[in-house]
């Protein structure tokens, strides 16, 4: 344990001193602030609106988070070898993936908080201001929502680890990457598209058939935003909690393993 | 008794597809404790191919490599390796204090001890000054400094130092020396790369010289009496192997 939770600490150290963090924090920051203005141009559901965009940026920072120093921390270790001076030591390839993992995994988690507490404020603000009494608003599903993004933004740090596991330079990790998460946030909304036939659309069996293929390969990205239940203050059942946390830990565990199977083997010339 | 073992060993890269480029052949050698052994070859030649093969980054093709009688596979073979590589890289927003702390702990010492160890090293590759600043500010040779200070925190039995002159100045050079000196006088075995044969002539007990993967001569220095220079001795040996063409 002492090795991965070592090779975390500096993972964790190396994300939370970059700039590009300052950037994140910085863009994060106006957006709340944009949200401020923006939901004074709305008559109704002021307090709907405000949930929903401070929620989307708390999820796009994070996003941002991983996306530019979480495949980065894999990418330099591998581009410029600085794994050398991890491997080199009696610390096995397992250890470094799985430390590396929950480096990322940290840092997303102090991103997510801190921008999670900086999120109420345009909620607070919107609430004082132009509340309405007929608004429905639950601070505890608020809260849950944050917790559902970060469950999504480890499901996506495995994923990069994943693909950081047997990639040959960051950049394509990135790419992969990417492709994974927009089509994991859209293959439930397909899914049910054709099997609800409400536009009457003529799907053939394969195309159908990949569609299944692709919602049980790529995880579930939809099932993990809350935003409309924190927006409407919809109450979410214990069935759901138990379902949802035992699919994100699964799908990670299994994310994890071929990872880890991948690297076990690989060499680094 | 022997400290480093290679067995027949041989690597072969894949360059492409089909392609394959053979970079040590049925390479074996036994390096002794408290010996200090240098690795002499071309660019090319398969020194690091060697060095990386026995700290585990790359797996041999054929063959096998051993640390104290143990396999390299075995992870707790490096709690007594010290490792340099050529042209070191580490984290840039990490200062040399947290990386000799990581190295430390991964290799099973207690607080007290790497608190230590972290100043009487960096006191002696002269950065103890410059501990708090990231490595990102650092210039090339103090990164090399900091690469030798991580490689010897945890007290190593075997020392492996790919190319560890490379990007020091003079005074840079004249450090890592008298620290291959010390070490070697603490007992300790060495074993290292370099392209500088003075360096290799001064602090070596035996010399290996490598061509196209092939070891074509190992040099006892303190029984082996030269007619002719090392240098000589070495274009030598290249040429032998038709590696320089006249």
């Amino acid at each position: 344990m002492t090795a991965v939770w070592q090779v975390a600490l500096i993972t964790f150290k190396e994300g939370i001193k970059n700039r590009v963090i300052f950037g994140i924090f910085i863009i994060a920051l106006l957006l709340f602030a944009a949200t401020t203005v923006v939901i004074t141009l709305f008559m109704r559901d002021i307090v709907k609106v405000a949930v929903d965009l401070s929620l989307s940026t708390v999820s796009f920072a994070g996003l941002l988070t991983l996306l530019f120093i979480g495949v980065n921390l894999f990418g330099k270790d591998l581009d410029k070898r600085t794994i050398y001076m991890v491997i080199s030591r009696p610390v096995s390839r397992s250890q470094y993936l799985i430390g590396k993992f929950s480096g990322i995994v940290l840092l997303t988690f102090v991103v997510v908080a801190f921008l999670g507490i900086l999120s109420a404020a345009p909620v607070i603000l919107s609430k004082r201001f132009y509340y309405y009494p007929e608004a429905r608003f639950d601070w505890w599903i608020f809260f849950i929502a944050i917790v559902y993004i970060f469950i999504k933004l480890v499901i996506v740090s495995s994923v990069i680890t994943l693909f950081a596991s047997f990639t040959s330079n960051s950049f394509i990790a990135l790419v992969l990457s990417l492709v994974v998460y927009f089509i994991a946030q859209s293959t439930e909304s397909v899914r049910f598209l054709i099997a609800s036939q409400v536009e009457r659309i003529e799907v053939s069996p394969i195309l159908s058939y990949m569609v299944d293929i692709a919602y049980y390969v790529f995880p579930n990205m939809s099932a993990f935003d809350l935003k409309m239940q924190a927006a409407h203050g919809l109450k979410i059942g214990p069935d759901y909690f138990i379902w949802t946390i035992l699919y994100a830990i699964f799908y990670i565990i299994a994310t994890l393993a071929i990872g880890t199977l991948a690297f076990r083997r690989r060499e680094f010339p | 008794m022997a400290i480093i073992t290679f067995h027949g060993v041989t690597k072969v890269y894949k360059t492409g597809f089909r392609k394959k480029k053979v970079a040590l052949k049925d390479f074996s050698l036994d390096i002794h404790e408290g010996e200090v052994f240098g690795f002499l070859g071309p660019n090319g030649a398969g020194k690091s191919t060697a060095i990386k093969i026995l700290l585990n980054l790359i797996f041999p093709t054929a063959g096998k490599a051993e640390i104290m009688g143990r396999s390299v596979e075995n992870k707790e073979v490096r709690r007594m390796v010290g490792y340099l590589p050529e042209n070191p890289y580490f984290y840039d927003y990490l200062n040399p204090v947290e990386l000799l702390i990581f190295a430390g702990k991964t290799s099973g010492m207690d607080s007290f001890k790497i608190k230590e160890k972290t100043e009487m090293l960096l006191n002696t590759v002269s950065l103890w000054n410059e501990r708090k600043r990231p490595i990102r500010s650092y210039s090339k040779g103090m990164v090399q400094r900091v690469g030798l200070a991580l490689a010897l925190i945890h007290d190593p039995k075997v020392v492996i130092l790919d190319e560890p002159m490379t990007g020091l100045d003079p005074i840079g050079r004249r450090q890592v020396i008298d620290l291959i000196l010390k070490l070697k006088s603490e007992g300790r075995t060495i074993f290292f790369s370099s392209h500088i044969l003075e360096d290799i002539e001064r602090v070596c007990d035996r010399i290996g010289i490598l061509v196209n993967g092939n070891l074509v001569r190992v040099i006892d220095i303190k029984s082996e009496q030269f007619t002719t220079s090392l240098e000589n001795i070495f274009i030598e040996e290249v040429e032998k192997a038709g590696e320089v063409q006249q």
